[in-house]
């Protein structure tokens, strides 16, 4: 039976409070009947996801069995953790403030209100890095050999369209799209492909032979002219995939050009030469791969941030291949990994082994801070392990 | 396995409930648990200040805007586990920008003599 008005006066009289200092609405509260089942959860918002949702757009809550579960936004991913109260959580639907009460003069009698459930814990969310080391791993399954591969048609390998991706992927939308792009990936027949490293450079080397041959400024490579051209020695969308990949797409009266990544090519082309050995002899090495590079263009060491290793400590120098993306993606996991190929490191050698760890307003010095012991070597601060490596 | 929370249809966006948060737990007076029971008046002063009455207790609380607000997610098709398909649905029932905080101790109320209504 609901409460009647007489029921809330001889409360109100009951507990000595005034009537004449309270507005005149009340509001009975009882427990819905379902109000115990517990299928209602409180989530945490953080900052910008109340206006997607108010905008009608929704969130993904991504994740397998063997996975911490994330929750992701069209852009962003976070992580979700429970957050205990020792307080009780009642939510209610049709609570009025006082304001609008105030506001709403009608609204002078009994608000019966159902609490539609109750909780002593809530989701919390925590901005985090996408996790997308799975991403290259499901498309290193198959990469794309091209269409002269040897290999056995009669094998299936899972192919992963962009919801494919979507599903098991623990990233935003966004960030999926935007590192299927940084690795070159490609759509074939409607799946995301990786091209097989020797595939790719097979491409680069048709393209950059073309520059070479044809004398052209390596800022201005025509499209037209180079699948005229190479159109018969692979297929035109990888001729034009390859220039997308290591080059910038322009337009120019009318007719698409790119303009060449140096930085980019003279890298592809490092790999390639690092990839062949365990390590190499540094100054053999540079001149090799100056030679290699396409006329006009300038090898730097700069260039291999995150893709190979200056060994000075060595008599001669050497470098070796060291590819960020071969690396653990979890924090400690990856300070464990580094220190176990080289016990001290310099903060200009660490950076680009570990900038991709680097949470939204952290900086590698922090990273640092956490992760590292410093300490000085001839007049220079390095790094090592806080904790015996094995 | 993907759980998608959507934003429930209807008219007129999301609605926003309020959160009332009370110290400690609430227990059930009958032994049927609290579905279905009543739980207390909630007031407010002239000043806007929320007072609940809970029982023998008066509680008074403050108002408090959320700096970051709450989502209300209902599992939908809760118990039944889907054989086929590994996606979990949660709809977006309410916002919740808005506390009702009861942090003070309760007053109790002393009666002396029960009165007829």
């Amino acid at each position: 039976a609901m409460r009647s008005r007489a029921e809330v006066d001889a409360t109100l009289q009951t507990a000595k409070l005034n009537p004449a200092e309270l507005l005149p609405a009340v509001h009975c509260l009882s427990f819905s009947p379902q109000a115990g089942a517990g299928e209602c959860y409180l989530l945490q918002l953080e900052p910008g996801l109340c206006a997607e949702l108010e905008a009608g757009r929704s969130l993904v809550i991504r994740g397998e069995k063997d996975e911490q579960a994330v929750l992701c936004s069209k852009d962003k991913t976070y992580d979700m953790k429970i957050a205990d109260t020792s307080n009780m959580l009642l939510f209610i639907p049709g609570c009025k403030t006082a304001e609008q009460l105030n506001a709403d003069q009608a609204s002078c009698d009994i608000i019966h209100s159902q609490i539609a459930g109750f909780s002593n814990n809530y989701w919390e969310l925590r901005r985090c890095r996408p996790k997308l080391k799975k991403l290259r791993k499901l498309l290193m399954e198959d990469p794309y050999e091209g269409p002269d591969s040897q290999k056995d048609p009669t094998l299936t390998f899972s192919k992963y369209t962009t919801e494919d991706l979507l599903s098991l992927i623990q990233a935003s939308e966004e960030e999926i799209l935007h590192q299927l792009q940084v690795i070159n990936a490609c759509k074939i027949e409607g799946s995301w492909r990786i091209l097989e490293f020797d595939y790719e450079m097979k491409l680069l080397n048709h393209v950059t032979q073309l520059i070479d041959s044809e004398s052209w400024s390596l800022s201005k490579v025509p499209l037209r002219t180079c699948l005229e051209e190479l159109g018969s020695l692979e297929p035109k969308e990888m001729i034009e995939h390859i220039l997308l990949s290591y080059g910038r797409r322009y337009i120019d009266d009318g007719e698409i050009y790119f303009e060449m990544h140096e930085d980019k090519i003279c890298r592809a082309i490092a790999q390639m030469l690092l990839q062949n050995a365990v390590k190499f002899n540094l100054l053999e090495f540079q001149e090799v791969w100056q030679q290699s590079v396409p006329e006009g263009m300038t090898a730097r060491l700069d260039q291999l941030k995150g893709l190979a290793l200056v060994d000075k400590t060595s008599r001669p120098e050497t470098i070796f291949l060291l590819k960020v993306e071969d690396l653990p993606e979890e924090n400690q996991e990856r300070f464990n990994s580094l220190f176990s190929i080289r016990e001290k490191w310099t903060e200009v050698d660490i950076t680009p082994y570990i900038q991709d760890l680097c949470a939204e307003k952290q900086t590698v010095g922090t990273l640092l801070t956490k992760y590292a012991r410093s300490s000085m070597q001839n007049g220079v601060k390095v790094y090592n392990s806080r904790r015996p490596i094995s | 396995e993907a759980a998608s929370l959507t934003h429930s249809e209807g008219a007129g966006g999301l609605a926003e409930w309020v959160l009332v948060e009370l110290q400690g737990e609430v227990e059930p007076r009958q032994s049927s648990g609290l579905a279905g029971s009543l739980l207390g008046d909630l007031h407010y002063t002239r000043e806007g200040v929320p007072v609940l009455i809970v029982g023998h207790h008066i509680l008074y609380g403050k108002v408090v805007q959320l700096e970051k607000p709450f989502a209300v997610l209902v599992k939908k098709g809760a118990g039944e586990p889907d054989p086929t398909g590994p996606h979990t649905h949660y709809n977006v029932t309410a916002l919740i920008k808005t506390k009702l905080l009861f942090k003070t101790r309760p007053k109790p109320i002393i009666t002396n003599v029960p009165k007829k209504v």
